[in-house]
């Protein structure tokens, strides 16, 4: 998107339980913004419009434990736009058993600078 | 039979039996068994691989194993004793605990005290009155998280979910995000049963729509699910004739719900509130039976973790404090005490605990409760006749989000107690 | 016969009818021709058949806006006849509902080959399933009929069934309630018919009695009538108990197996061409429930029509234990379709079981329970238990009753093709009726057998005894201990809300019919039975299932071919 094409987007705040319903309109270069009753839900649009970021979790194939999966997250928010190339990523990946709460499985995911950890211990299947 | 004794026994290794656990240990309470019928740890937290858990205690958006994670760690660092693999099949009055495992049979504990973490269950389809053919393809949420989070299946290509509590939103997610199609959401309150933060990140951020005020009314298919009837309700819940429209889908997924499980509860004779399906509780979240009590999702639905936690340690200190009572001989219980009740007034739903121990409050203490509708600007309360013991602005509450109020320590009960949530009036401001 | 035209003429509820009738010698009247909706082919159909002289009613009517679809079977029996003659039996039953299941278990002491072929994926999955039961004492039927016959002999029979293959009964006894005179004069034709019918211990009560006997019936009674004999099963373990033991006795169950077509040899023989290949037999027993007039077409034996009567049945939570002892109902406030009216009774286990409702149906395969069948299931609860509450309902399903035109059984030997023998409207009370059912089937099949010269005796090895079953949730906690010390799979739960243990799970998937379905381990274990219908256990019945059948969990299907649960790996 060029930073001169007319904007016409409403999301909804998520700062506080409010819920504000937040219109921008204008342009990426100029926004306009509305409909926000407090700064950090200006700043929560802002991030929106240029740089929507979203934890990432899943799950990865552990071989050799208990379950066929393991969940694993992202040690930070990845840009949303990225996640499908993340999670293409993640898909692709097979662990062994055991594996430790916070291992690293996939270093600085898609050059996002998070990395992949698993969520949890799971130790080989008797 | 194999007879053990224990100072307190935990019923429940999820989020509520192991904060219990690591409390009453931190408490010093002796021979404390946990009973666990999985072969792990966490409870419904394992199949959770979303984030979100530990915002209020940690800080740090974890997913369910982390959170659960911590608290392993923290109990498998004490003297606690473990039985996991081993179900609880009867609670007596006098608190023996009748429990199974494949390697040592029938286990007998006697116990001094007993925490209840048994947790809730998924409301099912017969439960909402979703007429039609009984087929494959109809799951309750909980069910599809497991099969997808922990053993790696997926249940169907197409789904429809009935309910958007969070658990349906997150479903809605993990759903797309596995390949899988989502048609929609459907709700049939007038509003939405999760958070504001889910219904953004997990449907509009995949464009679900979410469809208010439509139920389910029907599923179709010989042997397996072919499709649904959804159709919008009146104000009554009630599905208007003329709304109804087909769905071709395989998967029903059903969010409408949960109970607290307390079938062993109510074996044992404990009193029930049917407002919230879970024990009749007092500050101490002890149960109508003097040294049972009850922590978690048993009591009431919670929709945060942090709280599941904060009331296993609140039940896991009034343990400590009955147990050591009795150990110097003192009366404690219902005996030593009478109760104040406490009622959902104005704009509340339920309130817990349901009662409390006259007297001064030798601590703070959390009322957990939910509102009636959604609402702005209003005044969270807790009155004792014309005086207030709590007060509390909120800029906006709804249902799906639990309230919390305090009452200081030294605060002194000797009438009852209502809690209520008010509109705000200007010239309180 | 025009005189039942023009009873059809001359009723205004018929007027948008076209209906031609003939009568056969044999009193068997064909109706040909068009009405305006469902209800009133079956009216018709009910209209003929109680005329003088009539036998039986074939109905060809087709209703307005109705279109019953028929599967072409051409090409699958063209497939089926290639395989060829797979095996040779005696007997061939067709169907494994309680009365090809006890049927098969009967014949299973004599010395000849029996087999049965069942569509499903197990034994008991249409009428007998859904059934609410009741075993009925027979005051309810129709004085003269076969029904009524075989229903007072059925239900003597339970006790021995019940000693034999150790399933659950429970002889509770039936209360009917009367709030008003008509109410009385109701109960009171049924007590005359229960005197015709010979049905032990039947007998009016006075309001003292009745609240002597139950003092919890609400409102204002006049009166009332108990049937002491009136006993209550689960329906499926008799009918699983009933294969089991047949299969123990080497009867063949071929499950999974549709019969597509059957053709008469010139020798007498038949062929009956299964989608697994052509089954050679010397006897054929229709037991097919709501398909047997089909079966009945494949050789020509066309003489009555089975309609689909749909029945809804409600099950509450076994937190809710009602006042009752017995089984109870208050007349029904209007008469609906050919039913008994439902009611209300608890099950051997435990739970409230309220229903079934009647509604005619022209989809036989239509098994879906409607808010309407719920609402009339519910209202018979509530009549006689007004603090019932529909939040503590569980479970719903519906079954279809297989009910010819005359409401009665037929059973006996084809008139046209020797060696096939009907046993086709098999209805309520055809649970409570099934061991007299067996019985006179053995009967006819016996005499055939010895006028043919064959001599019939009863094998030396026969074993009319069931092995045992392990119930873990009915045992003392010192005797569950002792159990699981034997056999460790005992100690390890995987249904919480029926306490269902692997180790139970372990036995039936080692029995003589083995269950390859969830909902086939439901039947014979209760797992997934309970409150929470599954949810917890589903997924470890899932694993289990896939691991004792060396099979993908992809492969576990909930009930027959294409129920699948999971769709595929997602890694």
């Amino acid at each position: 998107m060029n930073g001169k094409e007319q904007l016409d987007r409403e999301i909804t705040c998520i700062v506080c339980p409010t819920s504000c319903r937040i219109q921008i309109t204008g342009t990426m270069d100029e926004p306009e913004i509305t409909g926000y009753t407090c700064k950090r839900g200006l700043e929560h649009a802002r991030n929106e419009l240029y740089c929507p970021m979203r934890m990432l979790t899943s799950t990865v194939k552990i071989l050799g434990a208990k379950f066929r999966v393991m969940p694993v997250i992202s040690t930070k928010e990845v840009p949303k736009d990225k996640m499908k190339d993340c999670l293409e990523e993640i898909y692709r990946i097979q662990v062994t058993a055991p594996v430790q709460e916070g291992d690293i499985i996939i270093r600085d995911i898609c050059h996002t600078g998070a990395d992949i950890v698993a969520a949890r211990s799971m130790k080989e299947a008797q | 039979m194999k007879t053990i004794q224990v100072d307190l026994a935990v019923i429940g290794g999820g989020p509520a039996g192991l904060a219990a656990v690591a409390e009453a240990k931190r408490q010093g309470i002796g021979r404390v068994v946990l009973i666990e019928r999985d072969l792990e740890l966490g409870g419904i937290l394992q199949q959770c691989v979303h984030d979100g858990f530990g915002l209020h205690r940690f800080q740090k958006r974890m997913s369910g194993g982390q959170y659960a994670e911590a608290f392993i760690r923290d109990v498998e660092a004490t003297d606690a004793c473990i039985q996991d693999n081993t179900m609880v099949l009867e609670i007596t009055p006098d608190k023996k605990i009748y429990a199974v495992n494949e390697t040592e049979g029938m286990l007998l504990y006697e116990c001094r005290a007993i925490i209840l973490a048994m947790g809730c269950r998924e409301r099912t389809r017969n439960q909402v009155f979703i007429y039609g053919s009984r087929t494959s393809g109809v799951l309750t949420a909980g069910a599809v998280q497991r099969y997808i989070n922990m053993e790696g299946y997926l249940p169907g290509r197409k789904a429809v979910i009935l309910g958007s509590g969070d658990i349906g939103l997150i479903m809605a997610r993990r759903m797309t995000l596995e390949g899988m199609e989502v048609e929609g959401v459907y709700e049939v309150m007038s509003s939405p049963g999760g958070l504001t933060r889910n219904i953004v990140q997990c449907l509009e951020d995949y464009d679900i729509p979410l469809h208010l005020s439509t139920t389910v009314v029907k599923a179709h298919g010989r042997e397996r699910l072919t499709g649904v009837t959804v159709a919008k309700v009146d104000e009554n819940r009630r599905p208007i004739p003329g709304t109804e429209r087909y769905i071709d889908c395989d998967l029903l997924v059903l969010a409408v719900g949960l109970i607290p499980e307390n079938e062993l509860s109510r074996g044992a004779g404990i009193e029930i509130d049917p407002r919230t399906q879970g024990p009749v509780i007092d500050q101490n979240f002890m149960t109508s039976i003097d040294g049972i009590f009850a922590a978690g999702n048993v009591v009431a639905v919670f929709d945060l973790v942090d709280y599941v936690s904060e009331t296993g340690e609140i039940a896991a200190r009034g343990a400590a404090r009955y147990l050591k009572e009795q150990k110097e001989g003192n009366k404690e219980g219902h005996s030593a005490h009478t109760y104040k009740n406490v009622t959902a007034g104005e704009g509340v739903n339920f309130v817990i605990p349901q009662k409390v121990a006259a007297g001064e409050l030798t601590q703070d203490m959390a009322f957990y409760l939910r509102v009636k509708k959604p609402d702005e600007r209003v005044v969270l309360s807790c009155r004792m006749g014309d005086e207030t013991l709590a007060k509390k602005k909120e800029r906006f509450v709804a249902p799906p989000e639990m309230l919390v109020s305090r009452v200081q320590a030294g605060c002194c009960v000797d009438n009852d107690l209502t809690v209520e949530v008010r509109k705000e009036v200007p010239h309180e401001r | 016969m025009q005189e039942l035209l023009a009873n059809i003429k001359s009723d205004a509820r018929f007027e948008q009818c076209s209906v031609s009738a003939s009568i056969s010698e044999d009193g068997i009247v064909t109706l040909e021709g068009s009405a305006d909706s469902w209800r009133h082919v079956v009216d018709i159909g009910h209209l003929a058949a109680s005329f003088p002289g009539v036998v039986n009613v074939v109905n060809h009517l087709s209703a307005e806006g109705v279109r019953i679809e028929k599967s072409d079977n051409t090409q699958r029996i063209r497939e089926a006849r290639k395989r060829g003659v797979i095996a040779s039996a005696d007997v061939v039953i067709v169907g494994a509902g309680i009365s090809g299941c006890g049927i098969a278990r009967e014949l299973s002491k004599y010395d000849m080959r029996v087999i049965v072929v069942e569509r499903n994926a197990d034994v008991s999955e249409e009428a007998t399933k859904a059934n609410n039961g009741d075993i009925h004492p027979g005051h309810k039927a129709k004085p003269g009929t076969l029904k009524a016959k075989l229903n007072v002999r059925g239900n003597e029979l339970y006790d021995k069934w019940q000693e034999e293959l150790g399933f659950e009964l429970v002889r509770c006894g039936q209360v009917n309630v009367a709030y008003s005179e008509e109410d009385m004069r109701g109960l009171e034709k049924i007590y005359h018919d229960g005197i015709a019918n010979d049905v032990p211990g039947v007998r009016m009560l006075t309001k003292e009695e009745l609240l002597k006997m139950e003092p919890e019936v609400p409102g204002d009674p006049m009166g009332g009538l108990v049937a002491p004999t009136m006993g209550v099963v689960e329906p499926f373990q008799v009918c699983v108990a009933l294969a089991e033991n047949a299969a123990e006795n080497g009867v063949e169950f071929m499950l999974s197996t549709e019969l597509l077509d059957i053709q008469v040899m010139e020798d007498g023989r038949f062929q009956a061409v299964t989608e697994k290949g052509i089954l050679d037999a010397a006897y054929i027993i229709d037991c097919a429930g709501i398909h047997a007039d089909e079966v009945a077409q494949m050789v020509n034996d066309e003489f009555y029509t089975l309609h689909a009567r749909r029945g809804g049945i409600a099950i509450f939570d076994k937190r809710v234990t009602g006042p009752y002892h017995h089984a109870m109902s208050a007349m029904p406030r209007k008469k609906d379709a050919e039913s008994k009216g439902g009611g209300y009774a608890r099950t051997p286990e435990g739970n409230i079981l309220v229903g079934p409702s009647a509604v005619e149906i022209p989809d036989k395969e239509d098994k879906s329970m409607e808010e309407s069948d719920f609402d009339y299931a519910y209202d018979r609860g509530k009549s006689i238990y007004p603090e019932l509450d529909r939040r503590d309902v569980i479970a719903m399903y519906a079954g279809i009753r297989p009910a010819d035109y005359k409401e009665d059984f037929i059973i006996q030997m084809s008139g046209k093709v020797h060696g096939f023998i009907h046993v086709a409207g098999i209805q309520s009370p055809g649970l409570a009726s099934a061991p007299a059912i067996a019985e006179m089937v053995e009967g006819i099949l016996k005499e055939d057998m010895e006028a043919s010269g064959r001599t019939v005796s009863v094998r030396e090895d026969y074993k009319p005894k069931r092995r045992p079953q392990v119930q873990f949730r009915r045992l003392s906690h010192e005797e569950q201990d002792a159990l699981i010390r034997e056999n460790p799979k005992y100690g390890h739960i995987i249904c919480r809300c029926e306490q269902i243990t692997e180790g139970e799970i372990l036995d039936v998937l080692h029995s003589p019919v083995v269950p390859t379905t969830v909902d086939a381990i439901k039947r014979r274990t209760r797992a997934g039975m309970g409150r929470c219908q599954g949810g917890f256990c589903q997924p470890r019945v899932v694993e289990i299932l896939a691991r004792e059948l060396d099979k993908d969990w992809t492969q576990i299907n909930l009930k027959g071919r294409g129920a699948y649960i999971l769709e595929r790996r997602s890694r």
